[in-house]
Parts: structure tokens; sequence; C-alpha cells
């Protein structure tokens, strides 16, 4: 039986529709929203960071909140050095057992060398993902520059273990040197010299500590020669800590209890891993394990012909990328598949979508590259199914974006670019 | 977050925002303030973290509005367990000189309603989304939001009554 629409034919609609707006007008804030909204933001796209560098994109998706801001500049008077922070008594229990983003940032201060500590701001143990995190800005009288540490718990010998500290693909992330060590006790941890913008159109650099303990303790230090990531102005030559203070700061002792607690603090089942929803609308998640080996064999059985696949790569389970060449240079492709992109379809496929007799919304795109190549052009052809599984492929006239083109046009057609992208195939790795 | 333009765009988007989103989710939550603010920094974060895209695509407002009720979704689904009626006095201001007691009654009438029926209501009658797009940001299908809408409706009327109408004709 059809239900009729209720908003045309009850006037008790019509009624609670003008007593609502009523209500909620009623509503007032003291508090800057906008600005502990961007705060939170800043910390997601933070962790973002770490995971991207990592290859586990998935685990930076979920929600994040509870940025603690701190007003004041702390002053210098009770800095420490790390050798006699790590002696001290742990901070680790907050009055829950978990971690407050104060005791965050207050074990990150303790650990600092001396100088002027500034903009401090963390996240506890109160929200999921359980990612607790704190930044501050940290002045040795040479200028300012954030540093931000995380804790994570990850599977030991799982994927994510491994990538944490490999090596990024220097297709993606151009670096000045990157090195992974064994420590002692069995540790993996890897010193990052890189930049904030891949392109390097500002001189922010960008370094970075990933600790593994075979216990699975992950610990993430990342630190700029700028008082935040983005845009703000260079301080100095290098980020504050050099990279032995770096890596004495992400094997302190101190975090491996912290750590420790997160992982009492995980609850098994359905509960432990975020919901499809829990994501935001253009974040949602690929199924656990979906292997990337499957998804680069599809790729390349969908190429067209006379092509010669020069590398590939990929930096997560839903993404993959081949270089290829036709005889006349090399050619970047990669593929994004996602499983449920529908709460994105409008923003990204507006009235100049093409429709498919199966549903399948098409849309294509030609213009520059986003990583700052020379004369780099990237074609994209997006697709989203009925159920909003996404395909999306773009291809470049370079071996990399952030490398000047190689070619005139990317070695594939927009047609080709299709074909590929509305393949039945990826369905199959779903 | 590229460019110091981009910047200056979101953070002028969000200033104008801030205060319907959290409007918007004090309804969600059924005047639990403390609540809204949470949902609206996490939903501004996201936004924050998807702005470039977000803008070029046009419709900002939209989309937060959209990431807003998911992200109320997804708490509803984890909390659901703990959730109660709630028995809070909501922090409502009282610009209009209308009766608080009966706008109380109303929030409180929300709050008891089903998480879902709660976003269909504010979508619908809040946002004044059509039953298409209302089904979009819920993923579900229209003739499922028509259905719930209506139950809703009946259980809104079931709790607070004449009240509503007393309050709307004030």
């Amino acid at each position: 039986m059809p239900v009729e629409d209720p908003q045309e034919h009850d006037p008790f609609a019509d009624r609670f529709a003008r007593a609502l707006h009523q209500a909620g007008a009623g509503f007032e804030t003291h508090r800057d929203l906008a600005a502990a909204g961007e705060a939170r933001g800043r910390g997601l796209v933070l962790r973002r960071r770490a995971a991207v560098l990592a290859g586990a994109a998935a685990v930076a998706c979920a929600g994040v909140g509870g940025v603690l801001l701190l007003p004041g500049d702390g002053g210098a008077d009770d800095r420490r050095s790390v050798a006699a922070a790590t002696a001290g008594p742990s901070p680790a229990a907050g009055e829950d057992g978990g971690i407050t983003a104060r005791e965050m940032i207050r074990t990150l201060r303790n650990l600092l060398p001396e100088g002027r500590i500034s903009k401090e701001r963390g996240v506890g143990t109160d929200r999921e993902p359980l990612m607790p995190y704190a930044q501050v800005v940290h002045d040795d009288g040479a200028g300012g520059g954030a540093i931000a540490v995380s804790l994570q718990r990850v599977e030991p010998g799982s994927r994510e273990a491994r990538e944490a500290t490999t090596c990024p693909d220097r297709t993606f992330v151009p670096y000045d040197a990157c090195r992974t060590t064994e420590l002692a006790d069995g540790s993996l941890l890897m010193i990052f010299q890189g930049y904030e913008h891949p392109d390097r159109r500002t001189d922010t650099k960008w370094w970075a500590a990933e600790l593994v303990t075979p216990e699975g303790r992950r610990v993430s230090v990342s630190e700029w020669n700028a008082e935040a990531q983005k845009d703000a102005p260079v301080t100095r030559p290098e980020p504050p800590l050099s990279v032995e203070e770096l890596k004495e700061l992400a094997t302190a002792p101190v975090w491996r209890p912290m750590v420790d607690v997160l992982r009492e603090r995980q609850r098994p089942g359905p509960d432990a891993s975020p919901s499809p929803e829990s994501s935001a609308p253009a974040e949602a998640l690929p199924p656990a394990g979906a292997p990337d080996e499957r998804m680069r064999k599809t790729f390349v059985s969908l190429l067209p012909d006379g092509l010669e696949v020069k590398k590939h790569g990929g930096q997560a389970s839903d993404h993959a990328y081949l270089v290829v060449d036709d005889g006349e240079g090399a050619s970047m492709v990669q593929v994004d598949v996602q499983a449920d992109m529908s709460g994105a379809e409008r923003q990204l496929f507006g009235a100049d979508a093409e429709t498919l007799p199966d549903g399948t919304k098409v849309v294509r795109r030609q213009g520059p590259g986003e990583k700052g190549g020379r004369d780099v052009v990237m074609w994209t052809v997006d697709t989203i199914r009925p159920d909003g599984m996404r395909v999306v492929i773009s291809a470049f006239n370079s071996g990399a974006q952030h490398t000047a083109a190689t070619r005139e046009a990317p070695a594939l057609t927009m047609g080709q670019l299709r074909e590929i992208a509305t393949s039945p195939e990826w369905r199959d790795l779903l | 977050m590229r460019s110091g333009r981009a910047r200056n765009d979101y953070t002028e988007f969000v200033t104008a925002r801030a205060g319907h989103l959290f409007r918007s989710a004090c309804l969600l939550t059924g005047g639990d303030t403390h609540l809204a603010e949470d949902l609206v920094q996490e939903t501004l974060g996201r936004l924050y973290v998807k702005w470039g895209r977000v803008s070029r695509a046009g419709n900002p407002a939209a989309y937060a509005q959209t990431v807003l009720h998911r992200t109320f979704l997804a708490h509803w689904r984890r909390r659901r367990s703990k959730e109660r009626a709630t028995d809070l006095l909501p922090d409502l201001a009282d610009p209009y000189g209308v009766d608080s007691a009966t706008r109380l009654a109303l929030v409180d009438a929300l709050g008891r309603l089903p998480a879902k029926d709660r976003a269909v209501l504010v979508l619908r009658y809040w946002e004044d989304r059509s039953i298409q797009e209302t089904a979009e940001v819920m993923n579900t299908s229209p003739a499922a939001v028509r259905t719930r809408c209506v139950r809703a409706l009946g259980r809104l009327r079931a709790l607070i009554g004449e009240d509503l109408h007393e309050y709307a004709a004030s």
C-alpha cells in the first residue's frame, strides 16, 4: 500500500514544521565551534598523514574528536631532558584509566629539550578510534616549529605494522632521506625527512619518526620547520628536533605503557571496528583485507594492448597504480575502488554526469596535475554504480605526478580509461 | 587545506554555518547541547579535511548537513545501548518570548523518538529536504523515508498531542 507524502497531506506535519523552526531557533552556543571544528580537522589531517605515510589509509578515516586546545604559551621553566623524563613515573592513567588530552600534551612537553612551548593541543582516549595525540609549537630560540606525536595499537606482524615502518614509495612521496632500522628490542624505527608539499612549492620540511615494537605499540612523531604543518611561514631551516632527538622522542619508554592503555581499552566485538556510517560520506572504507595484489592484477588485465607495465605499486588496499609505456614515454595510471560512496554521489556526480543503461554514472575530467609536475596533465574518469561502488581512474603524461611531463598526453585515451573504470571486474574485488 | 584562500573560504563558511548546524544538532540530540557541540565539531573537522573537493563540487552547506546527520546516526549506533530518553533540561534561549515550557515539551518529545525518526523529521521539517534528498542522506529508499516519516509523526503526536497545536498557534 503506498504511503502518502506526510508533508503534503498532514496538517499536524505543518504545525510540527512551524513549531520545530521556533524550537530550533532557540538554541544558542557560546563556544567557538568554527575554531574547534578547524582544530579537529587539523587533527584528522595529522592522523591521515600518518596513515598515508604508513600505507594504512583506513586507520585515519573513522571519526575523531575531542581536540583539547590550551590557551597560553606555557613557558619554559619545566622543560626536562629526554633522559630525565623517561625515568619519571608513568603518566598513562587518567581518572577512568584512559589517557587524557592534557596527559598527552604534558608527556610530550616533558620529553622536549629546552625551549618555549606554545599552541598546545591534544586528543585523549575518550574518542574513537583510539589514537591519542598531542601537538605543540617548540621554540628553542631559533624559531618555532610544530611537533606532534600520536599513539596507536597495531596488530603485531600485520601488514599495517609492517607498512608503518616501510619508507614510502618515491613515486608518491619524494623525500631527502628515509631509513628503517631494527632496534635492540626488535622494534622497527623509520626516520623520514621530507617535505610538507611533495612538489616543494613551499620550503616547509616535514620530518617523522615511526616506531613499531614487536608487541604492536606504534608511536608516530612528526615535526615541521614552521609553527603549523600548512599555511604557516617557515621559521627556521630545519624542524626543531635533530634526527637523533626525533629518535629519542619516539623511543622514549614513557610512551609504551600509554600505548598499552589502548590495548586494555580496545573492546572486542562489532564495536571495535568503525561502522560504515561512522565515516564521512566521502570516506567509505574498503572491506578489511581486500588484497591489493588482486587489485593490481585486475588493473593490469584491463589495460589495452600495446602497453608495457614498467612499474607498479599501491599504498592501500583500495588503491593501485601502474607506470606504463607505449613506446612514447612513461605514463602513470592510478585507480581507486571504494565500496560505498553513495553519500558523496551528489557532490561528485552533478548534472554533467553521463548515466549508463545499468545506472552507473560517469564523469570525465581533463586538467592539470595536482602535484606540481611541470606541464603534467591529469585525465580522470570517475564512475559510481547504483549501489555506491566508485571506481575512479586517472592517467598522467608523466611517470609520476610531481615530475615534469615526459610526453604530450597520457598513454591511455579517455575512452580507454572509461572502459577500464566501468569494467565489471572491479566488483569481484569487493 | 592547501592554500590561504581555501582556508579563508572554509573559515567564512563555517563561521556562517556553525550556528545553523548547532541548532540542527540540538534538535537531533533532543536538546543535548553538549553532544550537539561535539557533533558539530566533528562535522566541521571532516569538512576541513575535504574542503577543497567539497567547495569545488558546490553546495557545501548541504554536504555539511549530510555529514552532521551521518555523524549523529553513527554516534547513536555506537551508543544506543546507553541511550535513554533525555531528562536533561535543554539549554534553550527564548529570543521570541514564546513559552519555553512548550518548546521544552517539543524538544523533549523529539529526544524520546528513535534516532532515525529524529533524523527524518529534522531533515524533512527543519532542513526542508525533499523525500528523495532525505533518502540519499540516510542511505535508504524514498519509500522507507515516507514510512518512517508517517510513523515518526504519529509517535510525536502521541507524545505531545495538543501541546504542539497550542505551541504552533502561539
